[in-house]
């Protein structure tokens, strides 16, 4: 890819028509899909958000982060309380207030998880996250416990312009487009310079280092770049379903983000989005075939992809999907 | 020797005789396949009772699998059991029910999602079941927008009938306020005036405490300490080993494993034998008996439901509900536990839903997409004040489903653990358990 770069390559027209196909289908399905399977869509695309704001850390920085529900969750809680604080409710108001609590929580625990490296940074991010969800399980009067947050949806509005409550479809079509422009804009900071010094701590930290980079400087950003469009998931996560829980800030959230990472393809950006579609869609099809034994039958596909498809379902577009 | 039977004559119809032709495998094949075919697509027992009438369908949410999946599965008994006798006796309205049932695996965003796919895709008549409270509250957003009727199966967390109460959603049986009424006379009249409160730590946990800390005080006695335990906490004694100080009982709200853990726990370190122990009855289910053997004897506690058939409950009802439950939760697990409070009013939920179908004649999805918001106003309606009766129905007793915030009351059963077993020391009649609505339906 790097080499490409140097070369003056650009991405080649078929990955610029794959893109525009897969966005005008995705843009399509609510007006083709039954109506449960149309909010499944846009469910998919916040976790696929979540999935592809991950693999900066796991697939281009080589960093496993466990920690990834707390950022998702704090985003989630962000949005929650400018929902409830506001009258009326402000979407942009939400977004922002999402943004800035992960970003705060993304400062927090970048600064001391970065000076760890392999498991004892994973098992710093887990921790971290943990400690999270059990403020939120036990502060009650701020965060209502067990029970979270529940509040109503905003409306779509631009200030003196509009202001239309969303339909279905609007809000997948929102979504998309706030997916779409995250993935434009990680795509961007992968390939810039920055992104270059990532993939060289994931290659080889040490040399990295000794040819003079900052590792640490560069790996606490890469953690809050992460940690904000996980946060903006979860803030879009509120927005779509009205409300929030602390079971999203449990480590669990974050191993299913790895999962997503590993089916779909690390280090490519759409392949964990794929994955995270793959996952649920498996789980949601298995349940209504198998019901309570339906995680055998996941179990199963996963290992046997994880034999047989060691680079995910796009990792075989690795190289295409990074030029 | 052993084969020498498919030599007899009478085999030589049945066995196969090596004379497989192409016309007889494709008849064969025909048939087989018809007779799949046919079993398809008369695939539900209720099918040859009721010919061609169409079902009631009944979305239920139960975590099947998750950390509440040992709970949800002891649930849903109570519900399947209803079913069987609602269809054995004839439906609803000549037609009869069937269960739509979904396993939301204890998490908040699958419950919603399910809870989406049973009233947008099954296009269920109404939804029943629940037990996690953050799950409902997930769900009841969406039962509102899809304008079907809710009718919960467990979930305790006051809030469902108080701040955040819908219009479509009801709650058959009691919750923390009214227990407290019903039981802080009794703790401190009967056993002591100085209470330390041991809660779990979380929404559940911390509602229930300030229900109890208002009525202790009301009737004159006084809580002199609480302490906060982090749900899952498997070594409590840290938190057991900072209580201290003078009362008469120690209160314990808890359920599950926490429970277990928290009572063998405060024995061990003797504070359940230097103070009263009593508690949610939560903390004494029939399930956990037999882990919590010697150390729970003795426990007072307050529970909506507990299996015995001794006076008031050895009505032919309650019996038959007890044996039937225990059927069911046989096939489930091999010891036949005894039928919970979870059974019960999942059981009794159902019947609920029953009776108001046929009171208010409602239609559900049958009387057409355009028509359905009409129905279930109708059900609605009919279940808003609704009286019940003691009966085989409601072996639990008599109840009133509350108009003003669809909150049921009950009569409460204060018990003890005697000899490994419940052991029923006062009922409450449901009068006496009341408190006032705290709920303001938002506005459609």
């Amino acid at each position: 890819m790097s080499a490409a770069r140097a070369r003056g390559e650009g991405p080649s027209a078929a990955y610029w028509t794959g893109f525009v196909v897969v966005v005008g289908a995705l843009a399509l399905s609510p007006l083709v899909l039954p109506e449960f399977w149309q909010r499944f869509a846009t469910e998919i695309l916040i976790w696929g958000l979540l999935a592809m704001s991950s693999d900066i850390l796991i697939g281009y920085t080589g960093m496993v982060s466990f920690g990834h529900s707390a950022f998702f969750g704090l985003g989630m809680y962000g949005a929650a309380a400018a929902l409830l604080m506001l009258r009326p409710p402000n979407l942009w108001l939400a977004l922002a207030a999402g943004l800035v609590a992960a970003a705060v929580v993304a400062v927090f625990v970048a600064y001391f998880s970065t000076r760890l490296r392999d498991i004892y940074f994973s098992i710093t991010t887990l921790v971290f996250s943990q400690i999270f969800y059990v403020i939120i399980f036990t502060w009650t009067e701020v965060t209502g416990g067990e029970n979270g947050l529940t509040f109503r949806q905003p409306p779509l509005a631009l200030p003196g312009l509009f202001s239309i409550p969303f339909t279905r479809n609007g809000l997948h079509w929102f979504v998309l487009a706030v997916v779409t422009v995250s993935y434009l804009l990680l795509r961007r900071v992968t390939q810039s310079p920055f992104g270059m010094v990532l993939q060289s701590i994931r290659e080889n930290e040490p040399r990295t280092r000794a040819i003079g980079y900052h590792v640490e400087r560069y790996k606490i950003v890469a953690v809050m770049l992460s940690g904000l469009f996980a946060g903006l998931a979860g803030a879009l996560y509120a927005v779509q379903n009205k409300f929030a829980a602390p079971d999203f800030v449990l480590f669990l959230v974050s191993g299913e983000t790895v999962i997503f990472n590993v089916m779909g393809g690390m280090g490519t950006l759409v392949g964990p989005v794929a994955g995270a579609a793959f996952f649920l869609l498996m789980k949601e099809v298995f349940s209504r075939v198998f019901y309570e034994y339906y995680l055998i039958p996941v179990g199963i596909i996963f290992t046997l992809m994880v034999i047989f498809l060691p680079q995910g379902l796009l990792g075989f577009l690795r190289r295409r999907l990074n030029q | 020797m052993a084969e020498r039977w498919q030599s007899e004559p009478w085999t030589k119809d049945m066995w196969w005789s090596g004379k497989t032709t192409r016309r007889r495998f494709l008849g064969l094949s025909a048939t087989a396949a018809g007779a799949l075919g046919a079993t398809m697509l008369v695939p539900a027992p209720w099918r040859e009772a009721f010919g061609q009438a169409k079902p009631y369908k009944i979305g239920v949410l139960q975590p099947l699998t998750g950390a509440a999946a040992a709970g949800g599965k002891t649930a849903l008994v109570g519900s399947q059991l209803a079913a069987d006798r609602i269809n054995k006796s004839g439906g609803i309205n000549g037609r009869p029910i069937e269960l739509v049932i979904a396993d939301y695996e204890s998490k908040p965003d699958v419950g919603r999602r399910k809870a989406e796919k049973l009233v947008v895709e099954d296009k269920v008549d109404v939804g029943e079941g629940g037990y996690l409270s953050n799950v409902c509250l997930a769900c009841m957003p969406v039962f509102e927008e899809q304008e079907t009727v809710f009718m919960i199966g467990v979930c305790l967390d006051t809030t469902i009938t108080t701040s955040k109460c819908s219009r479509y959603v009801f709650r058959p049986f009691d919750y923390a306020p009214s227990q407290a009424v019903a039981f802080a006379p009794y703790l401190v009249k009967k056993l002591g005036k100085k209470w330390h409160i041991v809660y779990l730590d979380y929404a559940w946990g911390q509602s229930t405490r300030d229900a109890y800390v208002e009525q202790i005080k009301k009737q004159g006695g006084d809580v002199v300490g609480t302490t906060g335990i982090p749900l899952g906490t498997a070594d409590m004694t840290a938190f057991i080993s900072k209580i201290t100080g003078s009362f008469d009982g120690l209160f314990a709200i808890m359920f599950g494993a926490n429970a277990v853990t928290f009572t063998n726990q405060a024995y061990d370190l003797g504070l359940t034998k230097k103070a009263k122990y009593a508690g949610d009855g939560a903390v004494a289910e029939s399930t956990h008996l037999t882990a919590l053997g010697q150390k729970v004897e003795g426990f007072t506690g307050v529970n909506r439901y507990i299996p015995v058939l001794t006076k008031p409950l050895d009505t032919p009802y309650h019996k038959k509900f007890f044996e039937e439950s225990k059927i069911l939760l046989k096939q489930m697990d091999p010891s036949g536990p005894d039928p919970d409070r979870y059974v019960q009013s999942n059981f009794e939920a159902m019947n609920f839903l029953k009776l108001g179908i046929q009171k208010s004649g409602f239609k559900g999805r049958a009387a057409g997409d355009a028509e359905f918001k009409k129905e279930s106003l109708k059900l609605i309606e009919a279940l808003e004040g609704m009286e019940v009766k003691e009966g085989d129905d409601f072996p639990q007793g008599d109840k009133t489903l509350r108009r003003e915030d669809h909150q049921a009351f009950l009569r409460q059963f204060i018990f003890d653990i005697h000899n490994n077993k419940h052991r029923l020391l006062e009922v409450i009649p449901r009068e006496k358990t009341v408190v006032a609505p705290a709920c303001t339906f938002p506005k459609a």
